[in-house]
C-alpha cells in the first residue's frame, strides 16, 4: 500500500468542529495533524466585562461539560479578589461536578464512543435469549430478561426495516474491526437506549441547585440556592430527598449498567490497550476541595504531573509560575504583539484572530503553517495529555488508596499489564472507572452536606468581596479544575472593576492542540501515530483513538 | 408493537380521516414554507412512502447544548422522537459516521428528498471573511447553510445562537456571527433560548408533525405556543413582586424566603419564554425557582444587557457599574448646581439690576410727565 | 398721548383654558410618572416583616405609574390638538425656529439667560424662542416616552390600546433596551424640571412681565408699545 493522505471532517460524535489530516503508509498512520475549525472568541468578548458576569460567559464555552467553566471561573474570579466560599456551596459544587463527571462519561460511552465498537447492524441478528444470560452473568440490573431484549431487537428490526436509518446510516457496520458477537451488541443497543433516558434524569440534581440544565447557574461568592429548612421556597428537605434519590440511581446505573457493559466490550478489544498511547507525560490539577479550593492537598483528585510515564514520582504543578504553563500560536490562527514564535503565560495571555489558512472550499490544509484556531498549551515547554487516564495516572502514582486497588483491581479482571493504561483502551477504562469514584463522592458531599446543615449551617453565599468598592485597584487570579476531559484553568486580570484579560486554557486545548515551534505534537496526533487503518476508506481506527480523549472543539477554541 | 412502522398516510388514516384529509394536511406542511405550488406534489409523496419526515441538524457556531439539551427532552422522551417521529438523518453530535461517510449522509438527504426534510439549525454563522470562522468538511459554514436551506421544507432555528447570535455575537463580536434568518430569504421559526428548555424543543417539532403546520409564530418568528408570555408574568414569585418584597442579596433573609429576586437583576419583566411554567428538567425548576435571577437567555443580545446581578445595563463607555441613574444623578446635580451658580450671579448683579429697573422707571416716569411717548 | 396717564402694561390673554388646564395636568401627572417610575426601577426596602397577602405597595406604585402614564399620555394629545386650533400664542409656529427673527430672539435670550446680560429687544409675549423650542424636543420626549411605556405596558395588558405598541419593541431590539431607555428619559424629564422651574422665576425677574402666574391665570403684562409692534 502507498503514502495516502486521508481527511476525516467532519468528526462526528464529538462536540464541535474538528478535523483530522492523516498520512497512512502501509495500513499504519505515520503522521497525522488535529485541527480546531470553528472559532468564537470569547476570550476577547470577555474584555472589559463585570467579573461577577464572566462565569455565564465562559459558561458558554460549551453546553457538552457545561458547568464545569462557570466553577471555574467563580473559582477564577473568587482567587483573584481573595474570597472563601461558605462549606456547603463548596459541597454543592461538588456535588454538581460529580454529577456532570457522570452525566457526560456515560453519554460519551454510550451515545458518542460506543458505536466504534458496537455494530448495531449485527444486533439483529442475536438471540435474546443469549443476550439476557449474558447480562444476567455481568450484573444485576433488573432489565435483563429475554422479553426485554427480545423488545429492544424488534424495534431495532422495525427501525431497520423502514429503510430509513436516521443517525445509523452509514455507519461503520460490518467493519472487520467490529469485534463483539451479536448478542453483545443488543445488550450495547438496549442499553444505548436505556442511557438515553437515564441520562435526562441525573442532571435534574444540577436543575435542583442550579435552575436548569443544560447551563445552571453558578455565583461569585458561592451558590445562589438559598437553604432553608423552613421553606418551600427554598432548598428544603423535599429537594435534598430528590437530589439524594438521583445520587443513589447514579450508583446504581454506573455499577449495573455502564461498568459491567465496558468491562464486557473492552474484553473483546484488549489489542486497544496496545495502540493509541501517544504521549508519555500527564497532568491534572487535582479537583474535588473538601476544606477550601486554597488546600489541595485535601482535594479527592491530587494535583500533580507525570512524566515519561513514570509512576514513581509526582511532579508539582503552579499555574501562576509564568515559566510553567504557557500557550503557542505558531501553528495556530493567532498573531502574537510579541512574534509568533514565543510562548504566553495566560495572565499575559493574547487573542487577535488572523486567519491565514486556504480559502473554504479547500481540499487540505498547509500543515507547515498555521492549520487550527486552537493554541498551544505547554508545561515547561513538554506536551501534556489531560483528561480522565491523567487523573487516574496522576492519583495512581501519588497514592491515593481508593484509586490505586480501583485500577488495580481492573487490570486484574481485564487480564492486562499496567502498561495497558497507556492506550485508547486506558482512556476509555479510565473515565469509567472514575464514574465509579464520582458516584461515591457524590454521595458523600451529598452525607456531608446534610450533616452540615444539621449542623445549624445553612449559608451558601458570602457578600464579604461582593461589592466592586471591596476589591483592590487591580488583581490577576487563576482557577483550575479538573473538566471532564482533564485539566481546566482560567486567568484573569481584573483592573478598575472590569476585565482586563480573561483566557482559558481547556483540556481539548492541550489534547487537540496543532505543534509547537519545536514541532513537537500534541496528544491527538501523537496518539494517531503508529494506528493500523485497515480500510482508508473507513477510518474507524482514527475515530476509535480520538474518541477515547473525547474531543470538545467548542471548549478547545472557545 | 406494530409488525411495520405506518406511513404517515396510514397513521392518518388509521385514526379516520380520509384521504382528502391527509392531502389537506400535507398541503398545510407545505404551506408551513411557502412552497405550495412546489412543495404538494412532493410532501405528499415522501409522508404517502416515507414513514418519517427526514431531518438535517446543522452545526456552526455553537456550544452544543442545544442538542444536549433535546436529549433531556421528557415528553416525549428524545429516543421516540429520534427513533419513531422522525428520520434524523444528520447531526453530527450523535451520528454513526464521520468524514466522506457522514458527508454523504447529508448529500443524500438533501438530494433525495429536495423539498421535504425538516432543516434544523444550532449554532451562529460567522457571515463574511470567507467563512473561515466556522468550516466543516473544508467548507464554510455559510455556504453549506445557503445549500441546506435551499431545499428545505422548513427551517428552525435552535437556540439563542441560530435564533439572534448569543454570546459569539455580544460586542465586539469578533467573527461576525449572525443568525439564521439574517442569511436566507425563508421563513424560520426561531426557538431561542440558551439553551431552549427540550420539551419546548419537541415540542417544536411534534408541532410541526402531529398538526402538520409550524406552530403560529409572533411578529419576532417565535411559536407563541412558548413565547407568548415573559418569564415574570407566569413567575410564582410575582406575588412578592408586587407586595414589593425583594431579595436585597443573594443568601439573605429573604432570599432565603424565596422573595422576588428583581434587585439582583432578574431579567424575567423583559424576557419572553416559558421557564415558569414548563420549567427546566421535566418540570423540576427554573432559574428563579433555584435562586438566580433570570439572565434573559433567550432575548435578543442579551449579553449585552449586563452587568447581570444589575436592574438596569451598565452605560457604555462609563465603566462596568455605571447605570443611567448613576449619569442622571450626575447629570440632575449638575442642572441643579448650574442652577444655584446661575441664581448666585442673578443676585450678586441685583444690586446693579435693581438700580436699573429704578432708574428706568423714573424715566419711564418723567416721560410721561411730560406727556410725551412716541 | 394725552395728558392723562394710561397704565403703561397691558394685561394679555396669552394661555387659554385648555393650556393651563394641559401644563397643570402634565405637571402633576410627570411628577407622578416620575416619581413612581423612579421606585420601579430602585425600589425601597418597605414592610419586610410583612407576608406577601398583606401589602401590596410596589403593585400600587405600578398601578398609579400607569393611570398617570394614560392621563398623561391623553392630555399630551389635546395639546397636540390645541396647537392646531388655539391662540397664536399656543400653535405650533411657535415651537420651531423656522423664521430669521426666532434664531435671533434665541441668541438673545441665550446672552440674557446665559451671560446674564440685559435683555435689548423685548421678547415674545408667548413663549420666546428658545423656550418654544426646548418645549418642542420636550413634546418629542413626551412622545417617546410614551412610544416605550406603551411598549412595555403592552406586555402587562391584553387590552387593544397598548397593544398598538408592540411594534416598537423589536426596533430596540428587545424589552430590556425599552426599559433602558424609558428609563434614562426619566433623567431628561427631571432635568427639564430643574432648569424650566427656575428658568420661569429667572424670567419673571428679569422681565417682570408675570411669567409664573400667568400659567395660573392666563394673563401676562405687556409694555403697551411692544404690544403694537408686536406679531405675535
Ligand atoms: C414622563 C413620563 C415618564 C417617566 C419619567 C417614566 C419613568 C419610568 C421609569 C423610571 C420607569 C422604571 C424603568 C425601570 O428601571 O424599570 C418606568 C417604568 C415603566 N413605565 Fe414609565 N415613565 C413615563 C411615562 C410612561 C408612560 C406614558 C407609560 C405608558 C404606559 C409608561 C409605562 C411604564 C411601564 C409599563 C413601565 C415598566 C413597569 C414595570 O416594570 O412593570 N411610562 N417609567
Ligand atoms: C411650579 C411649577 C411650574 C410652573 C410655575 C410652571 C410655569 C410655566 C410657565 C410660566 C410656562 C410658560 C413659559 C413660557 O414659555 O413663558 C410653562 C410652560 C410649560 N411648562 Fe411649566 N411650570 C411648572 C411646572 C412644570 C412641570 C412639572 C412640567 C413638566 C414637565 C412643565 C412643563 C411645561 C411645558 C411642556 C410648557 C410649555 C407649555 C405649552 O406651551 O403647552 N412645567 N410652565
Ligand atoms: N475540553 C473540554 Fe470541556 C470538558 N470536559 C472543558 O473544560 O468539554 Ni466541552
Ligand atoms: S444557544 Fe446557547 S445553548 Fe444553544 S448552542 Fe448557543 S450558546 Fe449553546
Ligand atoms: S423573580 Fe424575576 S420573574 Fe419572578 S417576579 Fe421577581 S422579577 Fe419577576
Ligand atoms: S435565563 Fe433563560 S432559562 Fe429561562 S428563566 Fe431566564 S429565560
Ligand atoms: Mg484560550
Amino acid at each position: 500500500m502507498a503514502t495516502k493522505r486521508i481527511v476525516v471532517d467532519p468528526i462526528t460524535r464529538i462536540e464541535g468542529h474538528l478535523r483530522v489530516e492523516a498520512v497512512v503508509e502501509n495500513g499504519v498512520i505515520t503522521d497525522a495533524y488535529s485541527s480546531g475549525m470553528m472559532v468564537r472568541g470569547l476570550e476577547i468578548i470577555l474584555r472589559g466585562r463585570d467579573p461577577r458576569d464572566a462565569w455565564a460567559f465562559a459558561q458558554r464555552a460549551c453546553g457538552v461539560c457545561t458547568t464545569i467553566h462557570a466553577l471555574t471561573s467563580v473559582r477564577t474570579v473568587e482567587d483573584a479578589l481573595g474570597i472563601t466560599v461558605p462549606k456547603n456551596a463548596e459541597l454543592i459544587r461538588n456535588i454538581m461536578e460529580a454529577v456532570l463527571y457522570v452525566h457526560d462519561h456515560v453519554v460519551h460511552f454510550y451515545h458518542l464512543h460506543a458505536l466504534d465498537w458496537v455494530d448495531v447492524v449485527s444486533a439483529l441478528k442475536a438471540d435474546p435469549g443469549e443476550t439476557s444470560k449474558i447480562a444476567q452473568s455481568i450484573s444485576s440490573w433488573p432489565k435483563s430478561s429475554k422479553g426485554y431484549f427480545s423488545d429492544v431487537r424488534n424495534r431495532v428490526q422495525h427501525f431497520v426495516d423502514s429503510g430509513q436509518l436516521g443517525i445509523f446510516a452509514n455507519g461503520y457496520w460490518g467493519h472487520k474491526q467490529m469485534k463483539l458477537p451479536p448478542e453483545v451488541n443488543l445488550l450495547a443497543v438496549a442499553h444505548y437506549l436505556e442511557a438515553l433516558e437515564w441520562q435526562k434524569e441525573i442532571v435534574k440534581v444540577h436543575a435542583i441547585f442550579g435552575g436548569k440544565n443544560p447551563h445552571p447557574n453558578y455565583l461569585v461568592g458561592g451558590m445562589p440556592c438559598s437553604i432553608n429548612l423552613n421553606e418551600v421556597n427554598a432548598i428544603n428537605n423535599e429537594r435534598l430527598n430528590f437530589v439524594g434519590r438521583l445520587i443513589k440511581e447514579a450508583n446504581l446505573f454506573v455499577n449495573q449498567v455502564y461498568i459491567p457493559d465496558l468491562i464486557a466490550i473492552a474484553g473483546f478489544y484488549k489489542d486497544w490497550g496496545a495502540i493509541g498511547g501517544g504521549l508519555e507525560n500527564y497532568l491534572s490539577y487535582g479537583d474535588f476541595p473538601t476544606r477550601g479550593y486554597n488546600q489541595p492537598a485535601a482535594f479527592k483528585y491530587p494535583r500533580g504531573i507525570v512524566l515519561d510515564r513514570n509512576l514513581n514520582e509526582v511532579h508539582e504543578v503552579d499555574s501562576s509560575d509564568p515559566q510553567q504553563i504557557r500557550e503557542y500560536i505558531k501553528h495556530s490562527w493567532y498573531n502574537y504583539s510579541v512574534g509568533d514564535d514565543e510562548a504566553l503565560h495566560p495572565w499575559r495571555g493574547e487573542t487577535e484572530l488572523n486567519y491565514t489558512g486556504p480559502k473554504p472550499p479547500f481540499e487540505h490544509l498547509d500543515v507547515t503553517q498555521k492549520y487550527s484556531w486552537i493554541k498551544t498549551p505547554r508545561w515547561r515547554d513538554k506536551p501534556m495529555e489531560v483528561g480522565p487516564l491523567s487523573r487516574m495516572l496522576v492519583a495512581y502514582a501519588s497514592g491515593v488508596p481508593e484509586v490505586k486497588s480501583l485500577v488495580n483491581d481492573t487490570l486484574k479482571r481485564l487480564n492486562v499489564p499496567v502498561g495497558a493504561l497507556f492506550s485508547t483502551l486506558g482512556r476509555t477504562a479510565a473515565r469509567g472507572l472514575e464514574s465509579i469514584l464520582a458516584a461515591q463522592w457524590m454521595q458523600e458531599f451529598y452525607d456531608d452536606l446534610i450533616t452540615n446543615i444539621k449542623a445549624g449551617d445553612t449559608a451558601t453565599f458570602t457578600r464579604d468581596k461582593w461589592e466592586p468598592s471591596t476589591w483592590p485597584e487591580s488583581c490577576q487570579g487563576v482557577g483550575m479544575s479538573e473538566a471532564p476531559r482533564g485539566a481546566l484553568a482560567h486567568f484573569i486580570r481584573i483592573n478598575d472593576g472590569a476585565i482586563e484579560n480573561y483566557q482559558m486554557v481547556v483540556p481539548t486545548t492541550w489534547n487537540a492542540s496543532p505543534r509547537d515551534p519545536a514541532g513537537r505534537m500534541s496528544a491527538f496526533e501523537a496518539s494517531l501515530i503508529g494506528t493500523p487503518v485497515a480500510d482508508i476508506d473507513q477510518p474507524l481506527e482514527i475515530i476509535r483513538t480520538i474518541h477515547s480523549f473525547d474531543p470538545c472543539l467548542a471548549c478547545s477554541v472557545h | 408493537m406494530p409488525e411495520k412502522m405506518p406511513t404517515m398516510r396510514e397513521a392518518i388514516e388509521s385514526k379516520g380521516y380520509s384521504r382528502r384529509d391527509f392531502l389537506r394536511y400535507c398541503s398545510a406542511a407545505a404551506a408551513i414554507v411557502g412552497l405550495e405550488s412546489l412543495g404538494i406534489p412532493k410532501v405528499v409523496r415522501a409522508f404517502e412512502t416515507k414513514p418519517r419526515p427526514p431531518v438535517i441538524w446543522l452545526h456552526f457556531q455553537e456550544c452544543t447544548c442545544c442538542s444536549e439539551s433535546f436529549i433531556r427532552s421528557t415528553h416525549p422522551i428524545v429516543a421516540d422522537v429520534i427513533f419513531d417521529y422522525l428520520s434524523l438523518d444528520y447531526t453530527e453530535t450523535l451520528m454513526a459516521p464521520s468524514g466522506f461517510q457522514a458527508e454523504k449522509s447529508y448529500k443524500d438527504t438533501i438530494t433525495k428528498y429536495a423539498g421535504q426534510y425538516i432543516l434544523l439549525i444550532e449554532g451562529s454563522v460567522p457571515a463574511g471573511n470567507d467563512g473561515v470562522y466556522c468550516m466543516i468538511g473544508g467548507r464554510s459554514a455559510e455556504s453549506i447553510l445557503q445549500e441546506a436551506a435551499k431545499d428545505a421544507a422548513a427551517v428552525i432555528a435552535w437556540g439563542s445562537c441560530a435564533s439572534n447570535g448569543c454570546v459569539q455575537s455580544a460586542k465586539p463580536n469578533p467573527t461576525n456571527a449572525t443568525p439564521i434568518h439574517k442569511l436566507i430569504d425563508k421563513p424560520v421559526v426561531k426557538v431561542p433560548g440558551c439553551p431552549p428548555i427540550a420539551d419546548v424543543m419537541t415540542g417544536v417539532i411534534t408541532h410541526l408533525l402531529v398538526f402538520g403546520s409550524t406552530p403560529e409564530l409572533d411578529s419576532q418568528g417565535r411559536p407563541k405556543e412558548f413565547y407568548s408570555r415573559r418569564v415574570h408574568d407566569t413567575c410564582y414569585r410575582r406575588p412578592y413582586y408586587d407586595a414589593g418584597l425583594f431579595v436585597e442579596s443573594f443568601d439573605d433573609e429573604n432570599a432565603r424566603k424565596g422573595y422576588c429576586l428583581y434587585k439582583v437583576g432578574c431579567r424575567g419583566p423583559v424576557t419572553y419564554n416559558a421557564c415558569a411554567v414548563t420549567r427546566w428538567n421535566g418540570g423540576v425548576s427554573y432559574p428563579i425557582q433555584s435562586g438566580h435571577g433570570c439572565l434573559g437567555c433567550s432575548e435578543n443580545g442579551y449579553w449585552d444587557n449586563g452587568p447581570f446581578y444589575q436592574h438596569l445595563a451598565s452605560f457604555p463607555g462609563f465603566g462596568v457599574e455605571s447605570t443611567a441613574d448613576t449619569i442622571g444623578t450626575t447629570v440632575g446635580i449638575g442642572a441643579a448646581a448650574g442652577v444655584t451658580a446661575h441664581a448666585v450671579a442673578t443676585n450678586i448683579r441685583k444690586r446693579k439690576l435693581i438700580q436699573k429697573l429704578k432708574s428706568e422707571s423714573a424715566e419711564l416716569k418723567e416721560d410721561s410727565n411730560e406727556g410725551g411717548n412716541n | 398721548m394725552t395728558a392723562e396717564q394710561k397704565a403703561l402694561y397691558n394685561r394679555v390673554y396669552v394661555w387659554e383654558f385648555p393650556v393651563r388646564l394641559y401644563h397643570w395636568l402634565n405637571g402633576i401627572t410627570v411628577t407622578l410618572l416620575i416619581i413612581s417610575g423612579f421606585l420601579i426601577g430602585n425600589p425601597i426596602r418597605l414592610f419586610y416583616a410583612n407576608e406577601a397577602y398583606q401589602q401590596y405597595w410596589f403593585g400600587t406604585v405600578r398601578f398609579i405609574h400607569f393611570v398617570s402614564a394614560y392621563i398623561f399620555f391623553f392630555n399630551f394629545l389635546v395639546r397636540i390638538y390645541w396647537g392646531f386650533v388655539g391662540n397664536t400664542f399656543a400653535r405650533w409656529s411657535n415651537f420651531i425656529p423656522l423664521k430669521k427673527k426666532q434664531w435671533r430672539e434665541i441668541g438673545q435670550v441665550l446672552k440674557v439667560d446665559i451671560l446674564l446680560a440685559d435683555p435689548s429687544e423685548r421678547m415674545s409675549v408667548g413663549h420666546n424662542s428658545l423656550a418654544g423650542f426646548v418645549y418642542f424636543l420636550t413634546f418629542l420626549a413626551f412622545a417617546f416616552q410614551s412610544l416605550t411605556g406603551f411598549a412595555l405596558y403592552s406586555a402587562n395588558s391584553t387590552s387593544f390600546f397598548p397593544r398598538l405598541f408592540t411594534w416598537v419593541i423589536p426596533l430596540f431590539g428587545g424589552d430590556m433596551a425599552v426599559r433602558q431607555w424609558h428609563h434614562v428619559f426619566m433623567w431628561f424629564f427631571i432635568v427639564f424640571i430643574i432648569i424650566h422651574l427656575y428658568l420661569v422665576f429667572y424670567h419673571d425677574y428679569i422681565e417682570g412681565r408675570g411669567t409664573t402666574s400667568s400659567m395660573v391665570g392666563g394673563w401676562k403684562f405687556e409694555k403697551d408699545e411692544d404690544l403694537k409692534n408686536s406679531n405675535d
